[in-house]
């Protein structure tokens, strides 16, 4: 080895939080991912009741605007602890992180009783119409990421409670509250376009 | 001494005498290869997985290469006997689905699998499992296809599976959904790629690669990630719609109750159009990676080449509906998507003058890698203005599903896409294997594939014209088609032992071929600045870049990067827009969980076709192999490989 001149990186840190941290990118390459598809349901939603004489089809009742808009609270309440637990990651407080993920379950289970009361006073199924399709789909497939949520969480908690707890976990932590408040974010448009419009504005012709 | 030690906690058992060469032994027992079956299956290694994926697809090549060729001797005369109608439509199912999902988008990921990581100077991808993962995925889905294809229940509705004719009414059976769930696993797998290599351009990039001397082909394969981001979640979606429609009787598609068969070729096009870029910007990259070595000058136009680059990426997504011109829609729509059609011409005919450019003021080597390109830009000159002829309304209408248009997406695929990917697997065939390959035989190779190619579907062109229309497994004596069609059968055979030949000539020197050395081609591209096959490690100092081609313009003070710890997998995180040193990290060593995930989201898949409830019976295993994954083993500071040993 000749003498050469070096760049010595022996100094630098071994962890780093945001956007810093190439995980932050996986995770928000994850979530352009599902972005772009709950976009691509909604574009299907306005397509087909472009194209359509009575939307939604005659004899579709609203489940109601009172406990779907309940719903959508109990969702958007629970970015709060999400939140306070990202806070105490951040002070690296395990007993605060952990409190904070219980009670974000908690209301996230409470979301999810809430969801199946109101899919059982949906008048229509998957298979009765393409607007009934379009609705079972969108909410199953947010339903599938709202219970990723819930075991990510319980994972966490886990793991709270029995370690080894590292330093990078604390970005983990970070990043499952990040991934959250997307879950959340994807289902307002939908619970507009489904419940609120119909809701205010009646049976609408297409 | 000055590439002195690194971390004074570390073990270095050597006296410090010789300390890169001590230093050398610990990275390599630290990044070992794993090895046994198991160790294959749990191998983490962005060298090894992306010559996986390069070998899986030319032997999904082959197979789409043989269907192409049972289907020319179907039509090599009229009335012929040798396919029925249904064996038919299920070849040529097979072959486009093949030829798109199974060859033409994993080679060109795999290749930027294999490369980038190298090209931007660091030591592997920034998520190594979640690249094991997708290369099974990938795998899963390609034998999922060809084991219904040989239990008779291959795809059989075409690539786009249009509805109704691939809905549950007018194709019962199964063939249809073995394709949608094939669809499915082919772009988890892109999409996991696509993560895994914007991650790395951004965050891995050797100290110095700021935004302007990014290799053009990093660019390249930049922009392509963006664009399977954004337009693969429309298939995937898609084929969800029409697997449900299938399975538990939605009616996304199903205009009696409210649904819409347009959506389908909207959904489908909004994805399918981006692709055909998807696979060719990758391919541009190649070129502009191989005209540098062997014009020996750096590329003419550097700035306006990335712009075209990133602007197709755009204006890609602005085209899909050229697809659908046949199908009624308003004026004005059409207007649009003719308008936008023909604007992306624009940018690729920027990156063609460029080209021409570097070619013009530089010395040639005439050398199969070259001979490749210059074949391409012949080829794809063709299949664009067949493109700029197909984006007007009435000419489109007039030639829609002919043989015009076969002829014109095979220049565009094979002229803009295959010929550069050969020209690129002869250039980095060296750095893959140590070897050259022979540079008789690969002239010979290309002669026959350029010949046979241009004998095969210039003829089309003129088929179209006559009214010949495509996907029909025979055609009357009195058309008068059968000369050309005889004539284009004839090439397909010159073709198809074209890649014969190329194919063999890699086995043989895969075997025998002459030493390599770690520069065969004096390039100016950081992988070139490493042994050939490149050691696990990738760099034994990751580099820092002082200039666009960095080793033709190396500067006797250009630093190497010491400080990482050699016996853990450390590599350097660096800023996105200038490269800077930022802190440093872990890389994952060999496990098999994501190879189990894989099982699991296969499960899912194939049990899906035949009941909803595969999607609960395969979240258990995909559950527990995620969990396995990442649950925390505490043991960053150790030698990885130890705890894997079973």
């Amino acid at each position: 080895m000749s003498e050469r001149p070096v760049l010595d990186v022996s100094g630098l840190p071994t962890t780093a939080f945001g956007h810093r941290d190439p995980l932050w990118w996986g995770l928000a390459g994850l979530m352009s991912i599902e972005g772009t598809m709950f976009a691509i349901m909604a574009a299907s939603y306005f397509y087909l009741r472009g194209g359509a004489h009575l939307w939604p089809p005659a004899g579709t009742l609203h489940p109601g605007l009172g406990i779907t808009t309940l719903n959508l609270a109990i969702l958007l309440a629970s970015i709060v602890p999400m939140h306070f637990a990202a806070d105490a990651a951040e002070r690296e407080d395990l007993p605060k992180i952990r409190l904070w993920l219980i009670v974000a379950t908690v209301l996230i289970v409470a979301f999810l009783g809430v969801r199946i009361a109101v899919l059982q006073r949906l008048t229509f199924r998957w298979n009765s119409h393409a607007y009934g399709s379009l609705i079972w789909t969108t909410v199953g497939l947010h339903t599938l990421h709202v219970v990723t949520g819930i075991v990510e969480n319980l994972l966490l908690i886990t793991l709270l409670t029995k370690g080894p707890v590292e330093d990078k976990h604390m970005d983990d932590m970070r990043l499952n509250s990040m991934y959250w408040y997307f879950v959340v974010a994807c289902w307002v448009p939908f619970y507009c376009i489904f419940f609120l419009d119909p809701g205010l504005l009646g049976a609408s012709a297409g | 001494m000055s590439a002195e030690p690194i971390d004074p906690g570390r073990t270095v058992e050597d006296p410090p005498a010789d300390v890169p060469e001590a230093d050398r032994r610990l990275l390599e027992r630290t990044w070992e290869y794993a090895s046994g079956l198991w160790g294959w299956l749990a191998e983490v290694d962005h060298t090894r997985i992306g010559v996986r994926y390069i070998a899986t697809a030319l032997i999904f090549f082959a197979l789409g290469g043989i269907e192409a060729l049972m289907m020319r001797v179907q039509l090599a005369r009229p009335e012929n006997g040798f396919l029925g109608p249904d064996l038919y439509n299920q070849v040529f199912t097979t072959h486009g689905s093949t030829m798109m999902f199974l060859f033409a988008v994993p080679i060109m990921l795999g290749l930027g699998v294999y490369l980038v990581p190298m090209m931007v100077g660091t030591r592997n991808l920034a998520f190594p499992r979640l690249n094991a993962f997708s290369y099974y995925v990938y795998l899963i889905g390609g034998l999922f296809l060809y084991a219904a294809f040989f239990l008779n229940t291959g795809p059989d509705a075409g690539w786009f599976a249009y509805v109704p004719l691939s809905g549950p009414q007018f194709s019962p059976g199964k063939r249809v959904d073995v394709w949608a769930q094939m669809i499915t696993f082919t772009e988890i797998s892109s999409l996991a790629v696509a993560v895994n290599l914007i991650t790395t351009i951004f965050k891995q990039r050797a100290p110095g690669m700021s935004l302007n001397r990014i290799p053009i082909y990093v660019w390249a394969m930049l922009v392509t990630s963006f664009m399977v981001i954004f337009a693969m979640p429309a298939v995937m979606l898609s084929s969800l719609m029409l697997a449900l429609d299938r399975l538990v009787d939605t009616h996304f598609f199903n205009p009696a109750e409210g649904g819409d068969a347009l959506l389908w070729q909207h959904l489908f096009w909004f994805f399918g159009h981006p692709e055909v870029y998807i696979i060719f910007i990758p391919a541009t990259g190649i070129v502009s990676t191989i005209l540098a070595p062997f014009t020996r000058r750096e590329v003419f136009g550097y700035m306006a080449l990335v712009l075209s680059l990133v602007a197709t990426g755009f204006i890609g997504f602005g085209l899909w509906v050229h697809h659908m011109f046949a199908t009624g829609l308003p004026q004005l729509g059409l207007s649009f998507f003719t308008a936008a059609s023909i604007m992306i011409a624009i940018p690729s005919g920027i990156q063609m003058f460029c080209w021409i450019a570097t070619l013009w003021g530089g010395k040639l080597r005439f050398k199969t890698p070259l001979l490749y390109v210059l074949a391409f830009i012949f080829t794809f000159m063709i299949g664009g203005l067949t493109g700029v002829m197909l984006a007007a309304v009435p000419f489109n209408t007039q030639v829609h599903d002919t043989y015009f248009v076969v002829a014109h997406f095979h220049y565009v695929l094979i002229g803009g896409a295959v010929f550069p990917l050969l020209g690129g697997l002869f250039y980095w065939f060296p750095k893959m294997t140590g070897r050259m390959l022979s540079e008789t035989w690969g002239k010979v190779s290309f002669a026959l594939v350029f010949l046979g190619f241009q004998v095969t579907f210039f003829p089309q062109h003129i088929l179209g014209f006559e009214g010949m229309p495509r996907r029909v497994y025979t055609y009357l004596p009195e058309t008068g088609w059968g000369n050309l069609n005889l004539l284009s059968t004839v090439g397909a055979f010159i073709l198809g032992l074209g890649v014969l030949v190329f194919v063999g000539n890699m086995l043989a020197s895969m075997m025998s071929g002459a030493p390599a050395g770690d520069d065969p081609w004096e390039s100016d591209t950081l992988e070139w600045s490493t042994s050939s096959p490149p050691p696990p490690y990738n760099f034994q100092y990751l580099p820092t870049v002082g200039a666009r081609a960095p080793l033709w313009h190396r500067s006797e003070n250009q630093p190497v990067v010491v400080g990482l710890r050699s016996d853990r997998r450390e590599f350097l995180i660096t800023g996105m827009l200038d490269a800077d040193p930022d802190h440093r990290q872990v890389s994952p060593g060999p496990t098999i969980w994501p190879f189990f995930l894989s099982l699991g989201v296969g499960i899912t898949f194939i049990v899906g076709i035949f009941t909803p409830w595969g999607l609960p019976i395969g979240a258990v295993p995909c559950a527990i192999s995620l969990i396995a994954w990442f649950w925390p083993r505490g043991d960053q500071g150790h030698h990885v490989l130890k705890e894997k040993k079973s």
